[in-house]
């Protein structure tokens, strides 16, 4: 009996011992432990620190000096909200129970070109329609006008078919994402679908497949499908609004609309956001947020640091002129579409031009 | 021209001979069959009356800690409890009742997981089937060894709340196994009881591994590329171990055990580790075979857990 026992004392030791082959980094919950274990995440998952040129060696050495094991937990934080600063991307995030950490430098430093208020009340006249987070409404001179501010509010196909319906008869559309913050990038599908008749490749998306810092796979093409045929497209001019605030998944859908013949993109240049971010954590609980896998557009290009408009088309808005009611890139995109035909033109209009 | 009545008579009476013949074949064959299903009836009832192979279910729940290390969605260790239940069926196999025996395992687990820091929790979800046969041979002492082999299909997935583009860690594994038990039955007093070790090791196969750092809309996507690996145990270890004391009390059998699962995958620079602790308490309805029953038909029942 005694034996027995022992064979499976053994046994069950044994199955320990083989679980614990592959060893695994084990940080500390210390001040130095923690900002280790975050040097780590980012020396390891982040995806351009090649990209953007950075001794990340270094820049951990210039931080991690400060830290002493009488460091607060305050000051740890910001000494980590510094370090992820360097990177100047703005899918990093430090999240704490008291705080979390952004790097705001890459909107801040640059115009708005933008202003609700002017928008809706100048233009919109405090009078539109909205559905699936999109405001809609045909503006004078027959011209579409849908204003989307975030692309984490799903579009319904049903609802798209709607405000395609209603401003069908105009000269042209114009796709206004400025200040749209990112989402999800399956509603890029659910828009470009009815913008196309065939199938494009409209962008890439690559891994990476190892710690190091070049270590990523191929890219993978995104193919994006035109919308089933019962739905209603959308084959006229279009003209899609940008500013700096456009970001990840906004400026995922520049990258894929600006291939396309009859689209313009007129503003300023996005805010970029090219990396789908993943999320890991420190041994203190405090979570990391951190681009992860780069986007590419259609030319294999990196969009991490933003799209330019169309030659041409940068336009910016002044925050004086918003302010006295004018916007500068809605009147440009305006102006560009206000001369196509109708595509059902009535008697009286169309014809006689 | 008229016929002869002979000739007449003769041929009346080959055609009763043959009618009668073919009567009697008649008769004669629905005798043998007759005979026939008699005989097999009988020689069925004989062998049931000397050997019956009852299939031995065992049905338990677990309750236990379970720690957990997914690099895919944390480098951190989560802890927490764990529970499960699992059923497993074995019976002796007709061509060899005494030594071979098939089962049938099927587990389904569920663990709720947090953080050192107690700041994210995890969701576990596991289940595995296997289907097995095994080679048991008597050693002096009343001591019982078996080993065979075994096909098993295991999954499930752990789910990190907070994670943004990486919140699913996917477990898919399909394997041989080997598989082995020592058992023993003594008794206390007049309670018979089984004291058993068993253990299952899945040793070759294929499993499923994200790649480091790919996201699970990139396989929704369609690029499969690096996902399905071939799996032994240098990177895809796993060990099942059941100690178990089982009381049987004749018609019935109540078992308790303790079961370490450990389980550790790598691939794709990804290491998920994977160890659980539980206490078992289960159940053999019809018992096992160890306490004496009246002498009624059949004589001979083979249980094939011991």
């Amino acid at each position: 009996m005694r034996n027995f026992l022992l064979i499976s004392i053994i046994t069950a030791l044994n199955s320990l011992f083989m679980a614990s082959c592959h060893d695994s980094p084990d940080y500390s919950d210390t001040n130095l432990g923690n900002f280790d274990a975050l040097a780590d995440i980012i020396d390891t998952h982040y995806c351009f620190l090649e990209d953007k040129g950075i001794d990340w060696k270094a820049t951990v050495a210039k931080y991690r000096e400060s830290i002493t094991p009488e460091t607060s937990f305050i000051e740890l934080f910001f000494i980590c909200s510094q370090l992820l600063d360097e990177l100047e991307d703005g899918h990093v995030n430090l999240t704490s129970r008291f705080a979390t950490s952004y790097y705001r430098a890459w909107w801040t430093d640059y115009p708005q070109d933008f202003n609700l208020r002017t928008l809706e009340e100048y233009y919109l006249d405090f009078n539109w329609l909205s559905t699936s987070g999109i405001l809609y409404k045909q503006l004078p001179g027959e011209i579409a006008y849908m204003y989307y501010p975030s692309f984490s509010s799903v579009i319904s196909e049903t609802s798209l078919d709607y405000i395609l319906a209603i401003l069908y008869n105009s000269r042209g559309l114009i796709i206004d994402i400025r200040d749209n913050g990112g989402g999800m990038l399956t509603n890029i599908n659910t828009l470009v679908g009815r913008f196309i008749d065939k199938e494009i490749t409209g962008a890439y998306i690559q891994h990476k497949t190892g710690p190091g810092h070049s270590d990523f796979s191929e890219p993978y093409p995104i193919t994006y499908k035109p919308a089933e045929d019962w739905h209603i497209k959308w084959d006229g001019p279009i003209v899609v609004l940008t500013n700096r605030s456009c970001f990840s998944a906004a400026n995922s859908f520049v990258a894929v609309m600006k291939n396309l013949p009859n689209v313009t993109i007129v503003g300023a240049k996005t805010g970029g956001g090219g990396g789908m971010p993943f999320t890991s954590e420190m041994p203190n609980g405090w979570g990391v947020r951190f681009s992860a896998c780069p986007l590419l557009d259609a030319d294999l290009k990196c969009i991490e640091n933003g799209i330019d408009p169309s030659p041409g088309c940068e336009v910016h808005s002044p925050q004086e002129e918003l302010a006295e009611g004018r916007d500068a890139i809605l009147d440009f995109a305006i102006d560009m579409l206000k001369d196509n035909p109708l595509p059902f033109p009535d008697e009286e209009g169309e014809q006689d031009n | 021209m008229k016929s002869n009545p002979n000739l007449s008579l003769m041929k009346k009476n080959i055609y009763l001979i043959l009618f009668l013949s073919l009567f009697l074949a008649t008769i004669d064959s629905q005798a043998q069959e007759i005979v026939e299903v008699v005989e097999i009836a009988e020689a069925e009832e004989y062998v049931d009356s000397v050997e019956s192979r009852p299939v031995t279910g065992y049905y338990s729940v677990e309750i236990g800690g379970s720690s957990v290390l997914a690099t895919y969605l944390s480098p951190l260790k989560y802890t927490g409890k764990n529970i499960g239940v699992s059923g497993f069926w074995t019976k002796a196999l007709p061509f060899n009742p005494q030594h071979a025996v098939m089962n049938f395992k099927g587990d389904a687990n569920l663990s709720s997981l947090m953080n050192p820091a107690k700041t994210a929790s995890m969701i576990g979800m596991f289940f595995d089937f296997s289907w097995g046969m095994e080679w048991r041979t008597k050693l002096p002492c009343d001591i019982q060894v078996s080993a065979g082999g075994a096909v098993q299909i295991a999954g499930g997935l752990y789910y990190l709340l907070r994670n943004s583009n990486n919140p699913v860690e996917t477990i898919a594994n399909l394997s041989l196994d080997i598989s082995a038990s020592l058992s023993k039955s003594f008794r206390i007093g007049r309670l018979p009881i089984l004291v058993s070790d068993r253990i299952q090791i899945p040793s070759l196969g294929v499993f499923f591994s994200a790649e480091y750092g790919e996201t699970y809309y990139e396989i929704y996507l369609g690029n499969r590329k690096g996902l399905v690996h071939p799996g032994w145990w240098g990177n895809n270890f796993r060990i099942d171990n059941l100690l178990s004391f089982t009381l049987d009390f004749g018609r019935t059998a109540m078992s308790l055990g303790y079961r370490i699962y450990a389980y550790n995958q790598w691939a794709n620079n990804l290491n998920t580790k994977v160890v659980t602790n539980s206490f078992v308490i289960g159940v053999v309805p019809g018992g096992i075979g160890l306490k004496n029953k009246p002498k009624t038909l059949p004589e001979n029942k083979i249980y094939a857990i011991y």
